[in-house]
């Protein structure tokens, strides 16, 4: 009998411990979330992070949901504008496990709430990095938005507008690096091959997108050219025909892309640039010249048209005679041949 | 928005000017043309083309400084070691031909079948690249010998 009495109170005891070390992990989650109402984070975050290591509370959505929101308030008042912010990331991994263990959807909308800002700040800020120096921070934020707001909405078309507008930004970073690095050869390939492949994303979301379709043409088109304009005056001639060959495989890869980009919007002043100086370079004069017309007759000149210019502030008049390329024609005046710059500033038509 | 900058121009031109530059070390003068200026006159009007002829003037060929003159009036092109035709100047050709007849001057063109009409060396293009075909025949009549490297890459004339 006596033996039994220690049974039941051993058992007893064995209960009530468990059940006080319970609530008291309980209390713990309790107590961070009364520190954060009193703003008081330093405590909040000792005691969330406590909770969370023990196995009573580990696999407590509710307690993971609190700790996202006690690291969202650190990010925001101590953090904020810190690009490498530790307690934005600690925030979204707790937002992402409460999901995770969220089963009954209890604190789901709390959970969406927390990553919809904690995306919006890490979007806006891969925006601000988004530079020749902080290019690839910028990529990281980026990356971390759109972890972020694949979780607030899985639809592949919920993200692709920001996903294109973003790469086609930071394919602009790339261009501005290749043009700052033209001594550097190596440099200048891995970006030119890093901004193809950014690019060439962009046309796998949207195969239509004008910007990409146009900013692919160029790098070819650029990268032929400059092949061609690095070579010396007295390069050896056998090297020189090899040299040849690639820039016009280089222009002829322009092409398509420049004519897509064209076929989407054809009165636009850059591609029909674009495809005169690709046509040229092909050696086809022709085409170059049909594409330097309509840029012309978009700008509104076409030969034959009366036009006027300043020249040293009296107003001179003549007859446009040729177009020589994409910004310049020939003007006759008082029977004397001259250039003159399209530029709508420079050069007015007469309406007779 | 990255924007194109205009160079289609400029890297044509350069094209020709490395060929002509070319032209001159595969091209061997006879000893009267080798004294003075090495003299390359071209008619026609391309600013493109003359600027980047004007970077072949600051190279040499042997001792000879190289000079780079624009031709106004085939009639008083006298003694040059090449004269370049452009296009739009083909028209002259046969003038230019009988202006340097029994000279050393190699003849440069760039319009098709002029190398059958009488230049040495004519620019062509084939599947959109910049070719050259020669004349071996119209070279050596005015006393020019080309090397076997230049023979073998240009485009024979048949």
């Amino acid at each position: 009998m006596k033996q039994l009495v220690k049974i039941r109170t051993f058992i007893l005891g064995l209960l009530l411990s468990i059940a006080v070390v319970s609530t008291a992990q309980t209390e713990k989650v309790a107590a961070a979330y009364a520190f954060l109402k009193q703003n008081n984070l330093d405590s909040a975050k000792a005691y969330i992070d406590a909770a969370i290591v023990n196995p009573q509370t580990a696999n407590d959505a509710e307690a993971w949901y609190y700790r996202g929101f006690i690291y969202k308030s650190i990010y925001n008042t101590n953090e904020k504008g810190k690009m490498h912010s530790a307690a934005r990331l600690e925030s979204l991994n707790s937002f992402k496990k409460s999901l995770s263990l969220d089963n009954a959807n209890e604190y789901f909308t709390d959970n969406i709430g927390g990553l919809k800002y904690l995306a919006n700040t890490f979007h806006n800020d891969a925006a601000e990095s988004l530079d020749i120096f902080d290019y690839k921070t910028a990529i990281e934020l980026f990356s971390k938005s759109q972890e972020c707001f694949k979780i607030i909405d899985p639809s592949p078309e919920a993200n692709q507008e920001k996903e294109i507008e973003f790469n086609l930004a930071l394919g602009s970073v790339y261009y501005s690096i290749i043009e700052s690095s033209k001594k550097d050869s190596a440099k200048t390939y891995k970006f030119l091959n890093l901004a193809k492949t950014i690019y060439s994303k962009v046309l796998s979301l949207d195969p239509n997108n004008i910007s990409a379709n146009y900013q692919m043409g160029i790098l070819y088109y650029n990268q032929a050219v400059n092949l061609v304009l690095a070579q010396d005056i007295d390069a050896d001639l056998v090297e020189f025909t090899r040299v040849i060959d690639n820039s016009t495989k280089l222009f002829k890869e322009s092409l398509p892309f420049m004519e897509k980009a064209y076929s989407l919007a054809p009165t636009r002043i850059e591609t029909l640039q674009g495809l005169t100086g690709i046509y040229w370079s092909l050696n086809e004069p022709e085409k170059s010249n049909i594409y330097k017309q309509k840029l012309a007759e978009i700008r509104g000149f076409k030969v034959g048209d009366k036009v006027q210019w300043k020249e040293s502030s009296i107003i001179k008049t003549g007859i446009i005679t040729g177009l020589v390329d994409a910004n310049e024609c020939m003007v006759k005046e008082d029977g004397k041949e001259k250039s003159k710059s399209l530029n709508l500033s420079i050069l007015t038509k007469v309406n007779e | 928005m990255v924007v194109m900058p205009d160079q289609s121009e400029e890297a044509t031109a350069r094209i020709k000017a490395i060929y002509i530059y070319n032209f001159t070390k595969y091209i061997e003068w006879p000893e009267s043309y080798k004294e003075g200026n090495f003299v390359i006159g071209f008619l026609g009007s391309n600013s493109a083309l003359l600027s980047k002829l004007s970077e072949i003037a600051t190279k040499k060929v042997g001792s000879q400084n190289i000079e780079i003159r624009n031709i106004t009036n085939v009639q008083n092109a006298d003694k040059f070691n090449i004269i370049y035709i452009l296009s739009d100047n083909s028209a002259q050709l046969s003038e230019v031909l009988s202006k340097v007849k029994g000279k050393s001057t190699l003849i440069v063109t760039d319009k098709p079948g002029l190398a059958k009409q009488g230049a040495g060396i004519n620019f062509v293009v084939v599947e959109n690249k910049q070719k050259i075909e020669l004349n071996k025949v119209n070279i050596e009549k005015y006393k020019l010998k080309v090397a076997s490297t230049l023979v073998d890459m240009a485009l024979p004339v048949n």
